[in-house]
């Protein structure tokens, strides 16, 4: 039974790596985002391969179950991760926030430029009128 | 001296921000008694990608219009107005809400500190002293929490802590413009050595569309300004 969950996992690498790089390659993930889940499938990859690993880890730091380990820094990934990617967030939002405000505004003096010149023309229209009529 | 003859003359442009979102029953209203407070002044309405016809009835009343493209939240909406005075060289920007529960009759009562140069932004207060306006015990209660808080940590002692009928002068249309703090505004302007006073106006209910205001919305929002003051007060604890 312990081999095929350590096989899986190994495929399960293998294929995650390979989804990475094919994101990339196809510019859905930008490279500055894909270091992390390269590490990610790596280290998964790593600790599929040789089990032994993650029982050095588990006695190190005293926990009784080894599988333990991959919750626990599975977790505090998944955590600091989605807290890096709020931050991003954060900018981006600030970012549209303030490119939909520039736009308003060019908008707003295309409108005002265009009224004014069709005011103009109005004007130098009645002027030519007024002139053929001298 | 010559600087404040400068000031009280025709010279100085002031504009008055009215952010709006869905408020078509009410807006001819606004502008129209506006114009009838003659105060000498130009008005730009900040639609904030309202799905009725707030823009059209706006331009339909000669008012000039900025459509955001789609609902940014009322600070957002208001820092528009603040980059569209600070572009256009304006001395001071006026916020008056578009849903009519603002007097603009109290326009002058606002800015005359800022012209004697008593104050850098001036606040319309529902709670100064006693006027028309009455509210819910909750809201009253939220209120007089904030006001606490501000008088806590900015020691100066602002009773409506939220409303949205303020003239601010060039300095602070500036700073509103790069970065408009939408919680802890009384806070940072503190921080920044600005003048800020309260003066009393009377609030009217509104003239038409509804509140965004729900109970749900009241707790969210009080528990989000109480942690962003909180964090302020960390952060410049440690830097002090």
């Amino acid at each position: 039974m312990i081999i095929n969950i350590y096989l899986l996992s190994i495929a399960f690498s293998v294929i995650f790596l390979l989804i990475v790089v094919e994101l990339v390659r196809k510019n859905k993930l930008s490279e500055k985002y894909s270091l992390l889940w390269i590490l990610f499938g790596f280290a998964i990859l790593i600790l599929s391969i040789s089990p032994v690993f993650i029982e050095k880890i588990s006695a190190l730091i005293d926990i009784k179950y080894a599988p333990s380990v991959l919750f626990v820094f599975g977790l505090l990934f998944l955590i600091v991760y989605s807290l890096q990617i709020t931050i991003v967030l954060s900018k981006q939002s600030k970012r549209i926030i303030r490119l939909t405000q520039e736009i308003t505004l060019i908008k707003g003096k295309i409108e005002e430029d265009r009224l004014r010149n069709s005011k103009n023309k109005v004007i130098s229209k009645e002027e030519q009128a007024d002139n053929e009529a001298v | 001296m010559s600087d404040m003859s400068a000031m009280d003359g025709q010279n100085i442009k002031i504009l008055v921000i009215v952010p709006a979102f869905n408020e078509e029953k009410s807006i001819s209203k606004v502008i129209r008694s506006l114009y009838e407070s003659g105060h000498n002044v130009d008005m730009v309405v900040v639609d904030d990608g309202s799905y009725d016809n707030t823009s059209k009835v706006a331009e339909k009343n000669g008012v000039k219009v900025l459509k955001l493209p789609y609902n940014l939240g009322i600070g957002g909406a208001v820092q528009t107005g603040y980059l569209y005075a600070k572009e256009n060289n304006y001395d001071i920007a006026i916020q008056l809400d578009g849903d009519g529960q603002h007097d603009p009759a109290y326009i002058g009562d606002l800015i005359a500190p800022l012209l004697s140069g008593r104050a850098d932004m001036v606040i319309g207060s529902r709670y100064v002293k006693k006027t028309g306006y009455t509210s819910k015990l909750s809201r009253r209660i939220g209120m007089l929490f904030f006001s606490g808080l501000i008088t806590l940590l900015t020691g100066n002692p602002i009773k409506d802590t939220t409303s949205g009928f303020r003239a601010v002068n060039r300095n602070i249309l500036e700073y509103f413009a790069d970065n408009y703090p939408e919680v802890d505004v009384l806070v940072r302007l503190h921080k920044k050595k600005f003048k800020v006073m309260e003066i009393p106006v009377e609030m009217k209910e509104r003239q038409g569309g509804t509140s965004s205001i729900t109970p749900l919305r009241s707790v969210y929002y009080m528990i989000k300004v109480s942690i962003v003051l909180l964090i302020n007060s960390i952060r410049s604890g440690a830097l002090s």
